[in-house]
């Protein structure tokens, strides 16, 4: 299957929906959409210097670890303007990931404040992965 | 469909029994029509999650504007009784001390006439929304750990920003005892540093606004606020800063939970007994983000001040007087009755009775004020606290309208463009770049607030002493 992502949203929040054929393209996902909410509300799509940062995340089980993977990201963009469009190195294990991110320094507008633990979800079911994380925007 | 009782007029319960999880009720302040919308998310199942807390007494509770957040409602609040009663994070939420300050100015907007555009736009670039690197204000690492402790206080001692009297007519005075910068993480501390002085985006924003009318002629004249003055409301909160604090804490408690001998039904409630580590350090953190909260709202005044002096003079700027400023997420050890009890208010706002010890003197006859910040484009109310507010509820009321629509659900029903069109038609000066931002936050995406603000009053929560109507927005 393709992996997908969407976003439902609430009056207060949003909802982070993704189905995936393996753990590693759930994270992707996950940048992928994360990205995708960032630009749709910057004033200067794609523009700016494109960098690499290095990410590194720990948790005890995988829905935290995905939370903590989007609350870096969302960190990186807050704290120095990188828009994460591309994963250059991932590497996944039992209770940490490290990651090379790339993306444009396009300085994006502080949009997510956090990474909740509201019906924080991620599990295989069958020959998928479904995740769901809910944002507080 | 969760079975609701009528209690009277304006309150409806969830008995503790209807859950075998619940330690007390649940109960909504609200009316018919207002419930008709409350029942259709999460919101109500969300109470009943608070209603399970170790140590919550009495009730937990929501004011008419509640909606679904996550873990607490918003709108909701809830009272912990030490030491095994607990204090939760998500109680109090992300953007700790999110609140709303009210300045009036010594001019009305007749008198303003065409300066009203050049006024908006100045306070526009005055006090910048805060994405990017663009800090108003930019403070040492010792500065920072003064303000943490101190609030705004410490920024009018160290730079000069905000006036002795700003301090004296926030609520506590702008300072949360008991702060303490070692509970901070470095990375909380460096979003702090760079972001002092923004005010952000999403629902935030100052707005200029007139006194279009008075309910209560008393109350008014205490809080200085004449038919026709220009009055400026700004609604900000701790920035990055508390969004840390608050996920550093949630993060804690949820990985100490197996240490402890309670469950929780929604991971978003993770608690720890007051009397604990955790809970300690918890409050010494939030306390710190609330008082860095106030000098953030202290820090935009201060721009607000200086964008009259460029439009409008040195007078008209020395002139603008602060109302008052009041958090609607916190959590405060506060006495009720024979009670110390953790107050966790989560989207909504103190408002303590005519003759309460922490109202500024010169209000005491009258009440706490209260602002109930309408949507964009609809009006905004000032209230005063009542003492029916301490009897039912904690000393609490609402703190807004509170949603009613999705963001995206919110777009879909208007063009950007015709919203600012529909604005400046009705005779608001809108300032938002972000058109997407701008249609999010339309007026109608808001639950009506003068019938929020009608239900507090009829449950004698807070009484209406002004209306306020905008004539210009700032938005990030």
């Amino acid at each position: 299957m393709s992996p997908v992502y969407r976003w439902v949203d609430h009056a207060a929040e949003i909802e982070l929906s993704i189905e995936a054929p393996s753990e590693e393209a759930v994270f992707a996902e996950a940048l992928a959409a994360l990205a995708e909410l960032l630009t749709e509300r910057s004033s200067s799509r794609g523009e700016g210097e494109r960098v690499t940062r290095e990410v590194i995340a720990s948790a005890p089980d995988r829905p935290t670890l995905l939370a903590e993977w989007i609350g870096e990201l969302a960190y990186l963009a807050e704290s120095d303007g990188v828009v994460p469009e591309s994963l250059e190195r991932f590497e996944l294990g039992p209770n940490a990931l490290e990651a090379s991110v790339a993306g444009p320094r396009a300085w994006p507008p502080h949009l997510v404040k956090a990474v909740t633990y509201h019906r924080l979800e991620m599990g295989e079911e069958g020959a998928t992965w479904r995740a769901r994380v809910i944002l507080d925007v | 469909m969760t079975a609701l009782r009528q209690l009277d007029e304006t309150l409806w319960e969830i008995p503790a029994d209807a859950r075998a999880d619940m330690r007390v009720p649940a109960r909504i302040f609200s009316d018919e029509g207002l419930l008709a919308a409350i029942r259709d998310d999460r919101s109500l199942e969300q109470l009943q999650n608070v209603a399970t807390l170790p140590g919550v007494v009495d009730a937990a509770l929501a004011m008419p504007d509640i909606h679904q957040g996550y873990g607490f409602p918003v709108g909701g609040l809830a009272a912990t009784e030490p030491p095994e009663g607990v204090v939760s994070p998500g109680g109090v939420g992300y953007d700790i001390n999110c609140g709303v300050r009210l300045l009036v100015a010594p001019f009305e907007a007749a008198e303003l006439g065409d300066r009203k555009e050049s006024l908006v736009h100045e306070i526009s670039r005055a006090a910048p929304a805060g994405a990017g690197r663009e800090a108003a204000l930019r403070l040492t690492g010792a500065e920072l750990d003064r303000v943490m402790r101190e609030g705004p206080s410490a920024l009018l001692d160290l730079r000069g920003v905000g006036r002795e009297d700003d301090v004296e007519r926030t609520e506590s005075r702008g300072r949360l005892a008991g702060a303490d910068p070692g509970t901070v993480s470095e990375r909380a501390r460096r979003r702090g540093l760079g972001q002092l002085g923004t005010v952000g985006s999403g629902n935030h924003f100052i707005e200029v606004q007139r006194v279009e009318r008075v309910f209560d002629p008393a109350g008014a004249e205490a809080y200085g606020l004449e038919p026709g003055r220009v009055t400026v409301l700004i609604h900000s909160g701790s920035r990055g800063f508390g969004h840390q604090v608050c996920t550093d804490y949630v993060k804690r408690m949820d990985e100490a939970l197996p240490g402890f001998e309670f469950t929780l039904p929604d991971r978003q409630l993770a608690c720890a007994p007051l009397s604990s580590t955790e809970a300690r350090d918890y409050l010494g953190a939030m306390a710190a983000a609330a008082n860095f909260a106030w000098a953030n709202r202290a820090a935009i005044a201060h721009a607000v001040r200086d964008a009259t002096r460029s439009v409008l003079g040195a007078s008209a700027a020395d002139g603008v007087r602060q109302v008052y400023d009041v958090a609607h997420n916190v959590a405060k050890l506060e006495t009720h009755g024979d009670r110390e009890l953790c107050v966790h208010r989560k989207g909504a706002t103190r408002a303590f009775p005519p003759g309460h010890p922490e109202i500024p003197a010169d209000y005491r006859a009258v009440g706490q004020p209260v602002f109930i910040p309408g949507s964009m484009g609809t009006s905004s109310f000032v209230l005063a606290g009542r003492q029916g507010a301490m009897a039912r509820s904690f000393g609490t009321t609402c703190h807004g309208a509170g949603r009613r629509m999705s963001r995206t659900a919110a777009r879909r029903e208007i063009d950007g463009a015709e919203l600012r069109q529909r604005l400046e038609a009705d005779g608001i000066t809108v300032r938002c770049p972000s058109t997407r931002g701008l249609t999010e936050e339309a007026p109608f995406a808001y639950k009506d607030v003068e019938r929020v603000v009608e239900v507090v009053e009829r449950a004698g929560l807070a009484a209406r002493v002004a209306q306020l109507r905008p004539i210009g927005v700032v938005k990030g």
